[in-house]
């Protein structure tokens, strides 16, 4: 009989409460040697919020995966925190530059963010019982995906482009990221369609050079995605968007039909793409440069190719170190908006190698878990979401952290959960319920047959 | 669908281990190569935003000492900005530190007062976990501040006086090469190289930089000068050594014109004759006989005369105290007609004002010459001491024996106590309060000595118990006892408390 483990998730979130409220502390002793004025109140609101949702756990998914939510708080809380270290950069009497994208109010959105993501997490939680639900949704889900891709493309440019990435739609000074949410719709979307025509996928085609290539109308829906997220990418100038949504639909192929072939054709399509918008297009051009030649003096200090962000983030890192300068101690602030795509340089600089792979590790966990839930579970859709939805949390850690810390080019992402911002912060939340979700569905036994009163009875002991 | 779960899960796996290698790349492999990158913003202003280690003039042996450069925080920010509270004073000895680099002690031990030195690491650690803020070490000369201010005034009121002559001095401890006054001028103010605009700080360095003064000159360990008779110390000592039966009272040659081997004549000063023409060596010597070191120069060989000269440090570039010190020359002389001249000082010899100290200090300290030596010991920000000068020096060379370096002593200290000595109406005990061993130089100069003669001086005191010599040059300064000998006995009275 398996154990719910609510007990376990109550011990680690305790575990990754206390962390997050030390490195608060720590940034307060760092920059003035005094312990934050917001100790109590921030420490307090998030407690508040992380254990409201582990007593919704509790209540909609008993079964589920008890590290995930602990992990999901951890991160959250640290980013939270280095939002928090960044946003009193120079202010208020602290060492450093204070950073003009920053407000003093940024933290307190954060948490509010925070709040509303959890919120998301049991609305999903309480809403969806059962992951076959979204099935009943499939076309919907893809279409609202679609739409939510498409439309900072088609707005003007003062509606949805911050600092050239126009992925955004700007609504009176609010503003949202709907690539963050066509993620979700999308992966719900893929693994839906993907389930009902996998075995033709799977088995109808001719093989070519040993290769199993598919039938030409099967093809349709990967040539869709791919010219999707090509769109994307020349339209919204945003590489990284679409490298997730590619790699994400591929890897979803992969699993339905377990064929090689996909990926061969999947990874092609996309590094033709590449290379062909690469030519077409300066912006993307641009970022093969930078990479692979980011100290050239003409780049640094460019005035229109510039590799002053990605320089400076490694400047911090190299800063750091094995052990960091210590949370407080390091010059973050020298990073242009180091708050959000820059948010792991500014953890390597002040937690050093040390802080940086440890988080790296915690992601790793997360994805590590999801996967277990997907291996778990015996639907096929749940089986299909879980796989896609950790791959794609896997890709977009790989995607942005490797781009800033120049293993690959970089592409604008944001950096899930720690990176500012309510959209990337609210998607992660409600991805980690749906990760939730399928590991209760697997977990949960199976009820009891009603057995005849007058048949052997199985006496268990103890 | 498991299987290809299981493979996906092993691309998940390389995406985090590609991540993670390339972390450690760039964080512990790269980290040095990335910090030392020029233009790297970070290190360029973290030295302003911790306190930099001060420095710290112990040569008066009172208390804690005296500060002569510390670190201020800047009221309302988080920026430390240099200060020398002195200004000029320690110019030469502390230089500066600014946005653009830093010279002197500052530029010479930059790692330790900046915190960065390997050896401040374990403490760097410890205060990384305390969160207290990285400090740097502080370093403690072996500079006297009454020495070096006396050094500054008598070196600023000749210059007022004779229309700004550049001049140098250097005092040392003879026993241990502590240096205890070290002084140029024209100089700087170190202040204004600690401003935080680059603007600023090109302009003010630009300004120094063109004068013609050249205040930025180290002159007393970075320009060197003829010697002229105060190398008489050095042609006597190998005459003396050469041979054990030759005395301060032998009698030497010594005609009011010595005729060269090639023809010329060599004069005394004024022509003046010199004693009865066949006088003692130590009368030769307090009345600086030019004809009578001439001709001992001829005679004891120009090997003899290079190896004792390289023996009181000349010829070596390689003494730095920490700062690097420019090598004083005498080259070899096989030519006996201007080896007459070189065994006087003239020709091509070239000294530092600090190897005139070296030559009072060889003689001061019975013929031993210790390794001159500005940092006394440095001490980490928990008080621990990261390196120490040997309290009793180190050796540099053995120029002399003690019996020859006594001989010279007495020579020496003819000269201001004889009513003939050169130095006796600057120098002698009623206006110095003091004995005072000393030799006097004045130096001609220039093409076909056109032009004015460097006034020249060493000499230790007190004579029978040396604590300190000097060396000091007046460039165009004229007679050495006239120019020079009063700034040593200002800086003797000033460090020995007399007066």
């Amino acid at each position: 009989m398996p154990r719910g483990r609510r007990r376990t998730e109550f011990l680690m979130l305790a575990f990754a409460v206390a962390v997050v409220l030390f490195a608060y502390a720590s940034v307060g002793l760092g920059l003035n040697g005094k312990l934050p004025a917001g100790l109590i109140t921030y420490g307090l609101s998030y407690a508040v919020i992380v254990f409201a949702a582990h007593l919704a756990v509790r209540w909609l998914a008993p079964w589920a995966d008890p590290l995930m939510l602990p992990l999901a708080a951890l991160l959250n809380g640290l980013g939270v925190v280095m939002i928090y270290r960044l946003q009193q950069s120079g202010r208020d009497g602290n060492p450093g530059n204070a950073i003009s994208t920053m407000s003093t109010s940024t933290t307190m959105l954060q948490v509010i963010w925070s709040a509303v993501g959890v919120v998301a997490f049991v609305a999903v939680l309480a809403i969806i019982r059962e992951p076959r639900v979204l099935q009943r949704y499939t076309y919907t889900l893809g279409a609202l995906g679609l739409v939510l891709l498409a439309i900072p493309a088609l707005l003007p440019a003062s509606m949805s482009s911050v600092k050239g990435a126009k992925v955004w739609i700007i609504i009176g000074g609010f503003s949202i990221q709907p690539g963050e949410f066509a993620k979700l719709a999308l992966a719900v979307f893929f693994a839906s369609y993907l389930v009902a025509k996998r075995d033709v996928l799977a088995l109808a085609g001719r093989r070519v050079l040993g290769i199993d290539l598919p039938r030409g109308r099967d093809l349709g829906p990967v040539l869709i995605v791919w010219a999707t997220s090509l769109l994307i990418l020349v339209f919204e100038t945003d590489i990284g968007t679409s490298a997730l949504f590619f790699g994400m639909f591929v890897a979803m192929l992969y699993i339905a039909t377990q064929r090689t072939s996909w990926l061969l054709i999947g990874v092609l399509l996309f590094l033709g793409g590449t290379y062909i918008t690469s030519m077409l297009f300066g912006h993307v051009g641009e970022r093969f440069t930078i990479w692979l030649h980011p100290f050239d003096p003409q780049y640094v200090n460019g005035a229109v190719v510039s590799s002053y962000q990605l320089v400076q983030g490694l400047y911090g890192m190299g800063v750091g170190g094995i052990l960091g300068t210590g949370l407080g101690h390091g010059q973050p602030f020298f990073t242009p908006l180091v708050q959000s795509d820059f948010i792991v340089t500014a953890f390597g600089e002040e937690l050093g190698l040390t802080g940086l792979m440890a988080l790296l590790l915690i992601f790793g966990l997360i994805v590590q878990r999801g996967l277990r839930a997907a291996v778990a579970v015996r639907d096929p859709f749940a089986k299909l979401l879980a796989g896609g939805l950790s791959f794609v949390l896997a890709l977009q850690v790989f995607v942005i952290v490797g781009g800033v810390t120049r293993l690959i080019p970089l592409t604008g992402i944001t950096t899930p959960f720690l990176s500012q911002g309510g959209s990337s912060l609210i998607s992660s939340w409600v991805l980690i319920a749906l990760l939730m979700r399928i590991s209760d569905t697997a977990r949960r036994p199976a009820p009891q047959p009603i057995q005849d009163e007058g048949m052997t009875q199985v006496v268990r002991a103890g | 669908m498991n299987r290809a779960l299981l493979r996906l899960s092993l691309a998940c796996l390389a995406m985090f281990v590609l991540l993670l290698i390339n972390v450690n790349y760039v964080q512990a492999f790269e980290s040095t190569s990335l910090t030392t990158k020029p233009g790297n913003i970070r290190i360029f202003d973290q030295q302003f935003q911790y306190q930099r280690g001060s420095i710290i003039a112990t040569g008066d042996h009172t208390g804690g000492g005296v500060k002569i450069a510390d670190s201020r925080l800047v009221k309302g920010t988080s920026t430390y900005r240099r200060y020398y509270p002195f200004g000029p004073v320690f110019a030469p000895v502390t230089g500066y530190d600014s946005i653009y680099g830093a010279t002197g002690i500052e530029g010479a031990e930059d790692k330790e007062l900046a915190g960065t030195d390997q050896r401040l690491a374990v403490h760097n650690i410890v205060s990384l976990f305390t969160g207290k803020p990285r400090l740097g070490a502080t370093v403690f000369l072996t500079i006297s501040p009454k020495a070096q201010q006396a050094a500054y005034q008598a070196l600023k009121a000749q210059s007022v006086k004779d229309n700004g002559l550049p001049s140098a001095v250097v005092a040392i401890d003879p026993s241990t090469g502590a240096i205890l006054a070290l002084a140029s001028y024209p100089t700087f103010n170190p202040n204004a190289y600690t401003t935080f605009s680059g603007t600023r700080l090109v302009k003010s360095d630009n300004r120094y930089r063109h004068e013609k003064s050249q205040p930025l000159l180290n002159r007393a360990i970075n320009a060197t000068y003829p010697p002229g008779s105060t190398f008489k110390v050095v042609t006597s000592a190998t005459w003396l050594s050469g041979n054990a039966g030759r005395s301060p009272q032998s009698t030497v040659p010594a005609p009011p014109a010595l005729k060269l081997p090639n023809g010329n004549l060599l004069h005394n000063d004024a022509g003046e004759t010199c004693g009865n023409g066949n006088p003692p060596l130590i009368q030769a010597f307090y009345v600086s006989c030019n004809t009578a070191f001439g001709s001992l120069g001829i005679k004891v060989g120009a090997r003899a005369l290079l190896n004792q000269a390289s023996l009181f440090g000349l010829n070596s570039s390689k003494l730095a105290i920490p700062l690097p010190v420019s090598a004083s020359r005498y080259p070899l002389e096989p030519d006996p007609s201007l080896r007459a001249l070189s065994a006087i000082g003239q020709l091509d010899d070239q000294v530092t004002p600090l190897q005139e100290a070296m030559f009072a200090a060889t003689i001061a300290n019975g013929g031993t010459l210790m390794t001159p030596y500005l940092v006394q010991n440095i001490q980490a920000p928990d008080l621990r001491n990261i390196q120490s000068a040997s309290p009793t020096g180190t050796v540099l060379s053995k120029p002399v024996s003690s019996q020859v370096a006594s001989e010279i002593g007495q020579m020496m200290f003819q000269v201001t106590h004889n009513q003939g000595g050169t130095a006796f109406a600057t120098a002698n005990p009623q206006v110095a309060g003091v004995d005072i061993s000393g030799k006097t130089g004045t130096a001609e100069n220039g093409v076909n000595n056109a032009g004015l003669n460097d006034a020249v001086f060493t000499c230790f005191a007190p004579s029978a118990n040396p604590k300190i010599a000097v060396g000091v040059i007046v460039q165009g300064g004229g007679f050495g006892a006239d120019a020079a000998a009063p700034i040593a006995v200002k800086i003797i009275q000033a460090y020995l408390g007399r007066k």
